[in-house]
């Protein structure tokens, strides 16, 4: 059978991204999260029939109730019935049971693949450990029978992603694996420094702030100037969200900016129209300081809470000094950016100037020092933005998968019959210009 | 999910998606057996167009495809398919009714379009059956038809006067899912026999290694150990009301992909209640360790040793 | 069934005469210590195997030595079903050795399971439990097999009666 397109699976703790090599993005993208049939004892009768979406009650028999359950959309749709559950916490599987089944129904009821038939890249958070790999091939290598597996660390397939950016394409040939990662998704941001496709694992920092908390901040925000009366209240969080994905930026001056809103108030505050999602009963809202003051949280966190207060290009500049020395200037010039948060606009170009400003800071002191005997050559500081941020890891991955000798760095099922489930342990870099 | 669903998911969301807001795309995916499918924009943003590359085409046409996939799509089977796929569908944007219930069947029909197209070899048995049935004259059953649906795998249908036959050749690959394959399939023979409810189902039959007599003339049948052959017989009754015939035709073509299905749930299930035995065994293993602070020390008349 | 009850005494017994294990440092390799019955090079060190078989499938290998005793099971495997479901069941708790500590990664050839117990074990871990939790396994891997085995049976008539319930 011709080679089909192998399959992406990029499961993260917020959502998961599935579809295959080749395509720019992916498929679905739907949270990683499962509704069960909760255990009935199992001597008594069930509860209540379950939901009449199969023909006829058969899940409720013994034997099979395991296959009753719903993923991604469908489960949070169905939390009220059954248990909802996040098998992955904090990036790494937690329950091995859940995931086994969620791969299953992504494989066979969305995806409509049989596992037999194709190779597999799945994606995985720094600093996993290496037994997680291994169960993972042994759930699919035993379970799905599939042809080949490539794990992928989630931050070196941002690296690969940016490739596409018009500034990369513009130096061909440069395409490199080394670079800073600023991964920042839902529930946290991680600064993650590889250097020639492998993780500096010692140098990773986290920082508690995300997209959660900007979509927080601008319900505060609303909330004080009395513009959510009008909002019903289940709904608050969800249009706090879509006002931040919809009208947010980032400025390059907080004082000016609220100089110019105020000066001209009509040019920049917005009107939101909403729906209420039962009574279907119209309101709208306008949206004004917030435009630029929630993503302002990255770069000034006191504005939102005391709990951290390090910002953004500080902790960057941290960790690039955290790393060894030679490989500094690389990451400096080389900063991606991945996932949905990283997505306001100017969002990069605020970054690099704050970062910049550290650097060349930093160096002038030492100049001083050194009583300007030494001069620097200057430090290169580079933001890399691309339209592929959003779902940056899934995509590097379609991209690496979808190269020639992707099959070759793949462990075959033939490999881990023969060698046993440590074969997985271990997964060669491939893809950049240098290897 | 017990049964596996007739219709491609991602077919069905992407043209919901695009009826709605046109914009320009160009996705790659599949379906089970090894089928491709491809939607894209290629001349304009207002024209989708839905390619799928199946790969037993040819023995298709043979039995009538191209007429079956006429009746269902009418106008929008394009006359020349796209490069490396073997029927093209197109949708102009300005041609699809207002969302509803008739844009929604349209996009449920789109997604059934593999479905469809292997319905043409069993509707092509059903009419047959209905010829002989009929004919006095003919006690010889109708030719047999052979789909090489997948790499090693193939289903093969012949009508009788009485009765359609659709047998499937399979491979288990791995031992285990021969081991496991053997156990489902004696089910699948005995329900019949065990299940009073179970009085109308079809009649299955099953070999591993030697074909069953309906096709054991056909060339380069596989003989090995890893083969298996499952026989279904098809009554009338299973087709003759248009609605039951549309139903038998959905389930019986997917009945290798469902076996399959089944087969590696249930390795996942070993695998939950493995699991939950080594969690067990650890706990039991824990209690053997010695808490190192409690031991209280004796001497051998009875005094206790003390700490100071 | 009702050779059950005696053949578990006797590996009881026999494994708790054999754990009486003390520090031995090697004597083949300076400043090294390894478990004599695994290194097999100091003929001296090690003490008579025994078997005890409860029929010919079914039976336990205790090789003692001074520093270390390994076990090795064979389990009973009445059929091909119970074959499979043996080996993945011992391939998946050997896979998980590290976290069994007394599991050994592979099995002494001929048998399909095989522990290591060493001195340092029998220093930090109550013997006696751990006589227990072998005895404990050995019941448990026939009863879970054959309760794989019956769920399977369940599984196989849901699938092919909810199959073919649909042309009905």
């Amino acid at each position: 059978m011709a080679l089909l397109a192998p399959i992406i699976l990029d499961n993260g703790t917020g959502y998961s991204k599935i579809g295959f090599a080749g395509n720019s993005d992916p498929s679905f993208v739907f949270p990683t999260a499962i509704a069960t049939r909760e255990h009935v004892a199992s001597t008594g009768t069930r509860s209540g029939p379950p939901i009449p979406a199969k023909p006829g009650n058969l899940a409720s028999k013994r034997g099979i109730e395991d296959l009753d359950f719903y993923i991604g959309d469908e489960a949070v749709a169905n939390a009220k019935t059954y248990g909802l559950h996040y098998p992955i916490r904090h990036g790494l599987i937690d329950n091995w049971d859940h995931m086994e089944r969620y791969w299953e129904q992504c494989i066979f009821k969305y995806l409509r693949a049989e596992p037999e038939d194709h190779y597999f890249l799945l994606t995985e958070p720094p600093l996993n450990p290496p037994e997680n790999r291994e169960m993972t091939a042994e759930i699919f290598f035993e379970t799905f029978n599939i042809q080949g597996l490539y794990i992928a660390v989630q931050a070196v397939l941002a690296l690969a992603a940016s490739w596409t950016s018009k500034s990369a394409q513009a130096r061909p040939g440069e395409r490199t694996l080394t670079g800073t990662v600023i991964d920042s998704g839902d529930g946290v941001t991680h600064v993650i420094p590889v250097a020639e496709g492998y993780v500096i694992g010692s140098a990773i920092k986290h920082i508690p702030i995300a997209g959660r908390d900007i979509s927080q901040f601008v319900l505060n925000l609303m909330r004080e100037r009395g513009e959510t009366a009008t909002i019903p209240p289940e709904d608050q969080l969800r249009v706090a969200s879509k006002i931040k994905e919809d009208y947010s930026y980032v400025c390059q001056d907080i004082v000016k900016e609220f100089r110019k809103y105020d000066e001209e108030p009509y040019k920049y505050f917005v009107r939101y129209d909403g729906e209420h999602s039962v009574t279907k009963r119209k309101y709208s809202v306008d949206v004004g300081y917030e435009r630029f003051l929630a993503p302002e949280i990255f770069f000034n966190p006191e504005i939102y809470s005391s709990d951290f207060l390090t910002p953004l290009p500080e902790v960057v500049d941290g960790v690039i000094q955290q790393s060894p020395i030679d490989v500094r200037r690389g990451l400096y010039k080389n900063i991606v950016l991945s996932g949905g948060s990283t997505m306001f606009d100017h969002f990069g170009q605020r970054l690099k100037r704050d970062l910049k400003r550290l650097v060349d800071q930093r160096i002038e002191a030492s100049e001083i020092s050194s009583k300007s005997l030494i001069r620097s050559s200057g430090v290169e500081v580079n933001v890399i933005s691309h339209k592929k941020q959003r779902y940056a890891v899934w995509y590097g991955g379609a991209l690496l998968a979808s190269l020639p000798d992707f099959y070759g760095y793949c462990h075959t099922k033939a490999q881990y019959e023969e060698v046993g489930p440590s074969i997985c342990r271990r997964y060669q870099i491939f893809g950049s210009a240098s290897s | 999910m017990i049964l596996l669903e007739s219709h491609n998911v991602v077919i069905q969301n992407t043209l919901a998606e695009k009826f709605n807001k046109p914009g320009s795309i160009d996705v790659v995916f599949v379906d089970f057996d090894g089928v491709r499918f491809r939607l894209s924009t290629p001349t304009s943003k207002e024209i989708i167009v839905l390619s799928m590359n199946i790969r037993c085409w040819d023995e298709l046409a043979k039995y009538g495809v191209t007429d079956v996939l006429q009746r269902e799509y009418g106008s929008r089977v394009m006359p020349q398919p796209e490069a490396d796929y073997h029927v093209s569908l197109e949708y102009a944007i300005d041609s699809i009714p207002p969302p509803g219930e008739e844009r929604d069947a349209l996009i449920k029909a789109a997604s059934l379009l593999k479905r469809n197209a292997l319905a043409a070899p069993f509707e092509n048995a059903f009419a047959t059956q209905k010829t002989l049935e009929s004919s006095e004259t003919s006690d010889l059953p109708g030719q047999l038809m052979e789909i090489h649906y997948r790499d090693e795998e193939a289903i093969y249908i012949q009508a009788a006067n009485d009765r359609v036959t659709v047998v499937f050749s399979t491979i288990f690959k791995d031992e285990t899912d021969r081991t496991f394959g053997k156990v489902f399939l004696q089910e699948f023979v005995d329900a019949r026999r065990q299940n009073t409810a179970m009085q109308h189902a079809p009649q299955v039959l099953y070999s591993s290694r030697d074909p069953p007599l309906e096709i054991r003339n056909v060339a380069g049948l596989k003989r090995s150990d890893d083969v298996g052959y499952v026989t279904f017989v098809l009554f009338p009754q299973h087709f003759s009301n248009p609605e039951r015939m549309q139903s038998t035709i959905s389930h019986i073509q997917l009945f290798r992909d469902y076996l399959h299905y089944h087969i590696k749930c249930s390795k996942a299930y070993m695998h939950s209640r493995m699991r939950a035995r080594v969690a067990e065994f650890l706990k039991v293993l824990n209690r053997a360790k010695m808490e190192n602070k409690e031991v209280e020390r004796k001497t051998v008349t009875g005094r206790t040793l003390v700490q100071r | 069934m009702s050779s059950l009850r005696p053949y578990l005494v006797a590996v009881r017994s026999t494994l708790t005469a054999a754990m009486a294990l003390e520090n031995f440092a090697s004597q083949v390799v300076e400043r090294h210590n390894k478990p004599e019955v695994e290194a097999g090079t100091s003929i001296e060190a090690l003490l008579n195997p025994l078997v005890i078989s409860r029929n010919e499938k079914e039976q336990v290998l205790i090789e003692p030595s001074i520093n270390s005793v390994r076990m090795s099971i064979r389990i009973k495997q009445q059929d091909d079903i119970e074959r499979i479901l043996c080996h993945k069941f011992t391939r998946f708790m050997m896979m998980r050795a590290e976290n069994f500590v007394i599991l050994r990664r592979k099995p002494v050839t001929g048998y399909d399971i095989s522990f290591l117990i060493t001195n340092f074990h029998a220093e930090t871990m109550l013997k006696h439990k751990l006589v227990d939790f072998i005895i404990q396994f050995m019941e448990e891997v026939d009863k879970e097999i054959s309760e794989t085995r019956l769920s399977l049976n369940a599984r196989a008539r849901i699938v092919a009666e909810s199959y073919l319930a649909t042309f009905g």
